[in-house]
């Protein structure tokens, strides 16, 4: 499996004419840059420009590469960039199977049923494949959104406080999964989070931003 | 105040209990009433003509009037066609501009649209496209050569594409906001604009991911509204009558002409064609519902199948040219219709009239003022009661603690659903057989019918959304559950009711058929006169009475708007 590399390349992102933040990183296949910092510092800013949905009230300069290719002027759905939110949102009217076929590239249907099972399994989700994802769990809808994301084969993958809604357990054994399974696709991440474990257990390099104040 | 408990409910809390079972006889009676009284003179009782015995003559008898066919066809064709292109127009719309800001500016533009009568429309439509009108105008005659006005088929084609068009352009804004109020729904429209970024994130293009994600939870909510819009596509009377052939009309307008006809044996023909409406229109729900299962059966698997573009682009494209066609054809029938009413002596190519005069607006005005007392008084009062029955119906959902039946949510739809034509001569009757002179209550009352469910929806998700902690800190503090209702919800509910009120005032204002029957044609409103007008009366007259009723219930919505602004400010939200 090829690695990708996430490059941010001299960002300045601003609210109306205030400049929120400014960034120049480079993000590796397997790392996990983790971003902290009070509400209202840019955090979700950060992460809508990367995803290409920044709101009207803010714009930003610089650029995004993926692999050396720049997709800061793509539109969302062509960046290839996964994104695992604190809500599941799973899609509640298919099945839990449903939801990851959903997600995955278009190919052969058997093939298709074939991984889902698989995927399915490697979560300790066996067997679930066609049930409705409301009846799961807190923890197995999270397992489930993360699988969806990950078979949609992204080349970069972003962790908007994704274990914000886990008891403290529940959240320990997630964020494990998550940060096993990003390592093993080598996928480049950025997780924003205000939670100090979540930060300690990604092993990777931490950004604080500054309040804003106003 | 007594100092003993007081166990027994009070008068108050037993009235809204009881409440919601008075609404359901309110809804029900007297559709099924009407229609049993339409069923049997249609096989042949009818005591009002002395006959007593079933049989089938009435059907024969329909059976062999000339173009009954064509009439069945006409109505079947228009209905279906107009409610379809709606639909998907609307779609197509909420797809393109899903999470963009012209959204919200179609909503504004159309907005306006849902508050015109039926009537009016299709005056505004019929100017439109007639052979002298706005469209040929503008076209020659540098493009048609014409410097006379031509003999052109529209309005009143055979085919029935002016009955279409009308239909579309009234329809298309209600079914859109009546999804943008499903998408409004606090947690329902956050989750799905959040799913439908989540789809965005995994590659599908904007449209595939609305049609994929969005649609099908958003599609059981608006499944009421379009099979309400198809049940009165196919049955009304006031757009073909308007836009529609005469040779043969709609069965809807050929039943209306034999019930009103003087020769009473009409009538056994008339109540056999109300049948025949029944199963017309019941088919073609049937029908849509139908084709809605074959759609999920055969197309479900096609949401799984991990292909995320069909060809977008052109799509987007696509919907940005139609919404574009049917935002200008609407400015453009009321720009003509503005012209037409102070125009002065207007030649044919002109696109503007020689000069502007306002003697039609005073020649009418002077014989206006019975039917706009009679619209306004009439408007007024069943728009009260059907506000007071559907506020007292939801506050015995709050003090029950559980939301109405579905039955009772489908029951409120049950007067938009079945035909009027079907029932309203049954319900006429049974009226006049109870007090033949009181018209005035029984407009009213009729109106009810139908001015009743759309108050009680618009009032419905303002009632929900009220915090009920509210009435529990003031019941803490000793206020009686009638005080709780008066002094601390309805305060709070007073931008709501307004805009539920002016809604009212607006179907009120906008009734035909049930204004023409139910008053026995005694009672003229602004829309009688509009309609009666619009087949014979000079154009510029017509002009003037269609403003009026577009006016009218424009005046209440900027009220709405306006008053919470100055009363219970704290209210507002």
């Amino acid at each position: 499996m090829q690695t990708s590399v996430l490059e941010i390349k001299n960002l300045e992102l601003f609210r109306q004419e205030q400049l929120l933040l400014s960034l120049n990183e480079q993000v590796n296949g397997g790392e996990i840059l983790t971003i902290m910092g009070p509400s209202g510092s840019g955090k979700s800013s950060l992460l809508n420009w990367l995803t290409g949905t920044l709101a009207n009230e803010f714009h930003a300069t610089g650029e995004v590469l993926l692999n050396n290719q720049n997709v800061s002027n793509l539109p969302a759905h062509l960046r290839h960039i996964g994104v695992l939110y604190q809500d599941a949102l799973l899609f509640s009217h298919l099945t839990v199977a449903g939801n990851i076929e959903f997600a995955m590239p278009k190919c052969d249907k058997k093939l298709r049923k074939q991984k889902v099972e698989q995927a399915l399994e490697q979560v300790g989700l066996a067997g679930m494949a066609e049930r409705h994802p409301d009846n799961l769990s807190g923890g197995q809808q999270a397992r489930v959104a993360l699988l969806r994301m990950l078979l949609s084969e992204p080349k970069a993958i972003l962790l908007d406080e994704p274990f914000s809604k886990l008891d403290t357990q529940l959240r320990v054994d997630t964020r494990k999964l998550v940060f096993d399974l990003i390592r093993e696709h080598k996928l480049p991440a950025i997780m924003v989070t205000h939670d100090h474990s979540d930060a300690e257990a990604a092993q990777g390099k931490i950004i604080t931003l500054q309040s804003q104040g106003h | 105040m007594s100092m003993t408990p007081n166990i027994k409910p009070d008068l108050f809390t037993r009235i809204v209990k009881f409440s919601p079972r008075f609404l359901l006889a309110l809804l029900i009676l007297p559709v099924l009433g009407g229609l049993i009284s339409v069923l049997l003179p249609a096989f042949g009782w009818a005591p009002a003509l002395s006959q007593y015995s079933f049989n089938l003559q009435g059907f024969s008898e329909l059976w062999l009037t000339p173009g009954i066919g064509k009439m069945v066809i006409l109505s079947i064709v228009t209905g279906l066609v107009s409610t379809l292109l709606a639909f998907v127009i609307t779609l197509m719309i909420l797809a393109s501009f899903f999470n963009s800001p012209w959204l919200n500016r179609i909503q504004h533009l159309l907005s306006p649209i849902l508050v015109i009568p039926h009537a009016a429309a299709a005056i505004a439509v019929g100017f439109l496209i007639a052979p002298s009108g706005m469209f040929s105008r503008l076209l020659s005659p540098w493009l048609t050569g014409w410097e006379l006005a031509p003999n052109g088929m529209f309005p009143h084609d055979p085919y029935g594409i002016s009955i279409i068009l009308g239909l579309t352009l009234k329809e298309l804004p209600f079914l859109l906001l009546m999804a943008l109020g499903v998408l409004a729904q606090p947690e329902l429209g956050k989750k799905l604009r959040q799913q439908h970024k989540v789809a965005l994130n995994l590659g599908y293009c904007p449209m595939t991911a609305f049609f994929k994600v969005v649609l099908p939870s958003l599609y059981p909510l608006l499944k009421l509204p379009t099979l309400a819009v198809l049940a009165y596509a196919s049955a009304n009377v006031e757009m073909p009558l308007i836009l529609g052939p005469n040779t043969p009309p709609t069965l809807a307008v050929a039943i209306m002409h034999w019930f009103s006809d003087v020769d009473l044996n009409l009538r056994i023909k008339a109540s056999a064609g109300a049948l025949l409406q029944l199963l017309v229109t019941g088919g073609l729900l049937a029908l849509w519902v139908g084709g809605e299962k074959t759609i999920k059966h055969f197309f479900s698997h096609l949401l799984t199948n991990g292909e995320r573009e069909y060809g977008g682009v052109f799509w987007q494209k696509l919907t940005g040219l139609i919404t574009a066609l049917v935002i200008g054809f609407i400015i453009l029938a009321l720009i003509g219709l503005v012209m037409w009413s102070v125009a002065g002596f207007w030649r044919f190519p002109a696109a503007m009239p020689d000069q502007f005069v306002l003697s039609h607006f005073q020649n009418a005005m002077m014989q206006m003022s019975e039917p706009l007392f009679n619209s306004l008084v009439i408007g007024v009062i069943t728009t009260a009661l059907a506000i007071i029955l559907a506020l007292l119906c939801l506050e015995a959902e709050q003090l029950t603690g559980k939301n109405v039946s579905r039955f009772i949510s489908l029951v409120i739809y049950l007067p938009l659903l079945v035909p009027s034509i079907a029932f309203l001569f049954g319900l006429v009757w049974l009226q006049q057989l109870i007090n033949n002179q009181a018209t005035f209550t029984h407009v009213v009352f009729t109106h009810l019918l139908f001015v009743l469910p759309y108050v009680f929806l618009s009032l419905t998700s303002s009632y929900r959304r009220l915090d009920p902690r509210f009435a529990h800190v003031a019941a803490s503090l000793g206020t009686t559950p009638g005080n709780v209702f008066l002094k601390v919800k309805l305060p709070q509910l007073f931008a709501p009711i307004l805009i539920a009120a002016a809604l009212g005032l607006a179907i009120s204002f906008g009734q035909y058929l049930p204004t023409l029957l139910a008053g026995g044609g005694r009672i003229s409103t602004i829309t009688t006169e509009a309609v009666t007008l619009a087949n014979g009366a000079s154009r510029r007259t017509s002009a003037v009475y269609a403003i009026i009723q577009m006016a009218l219930p424009l005046i209440g919505f900027i009220l709405a708007w306006i008053l919470p602004k100055y009363f219970f400010k704290s209210a507002r939200r």
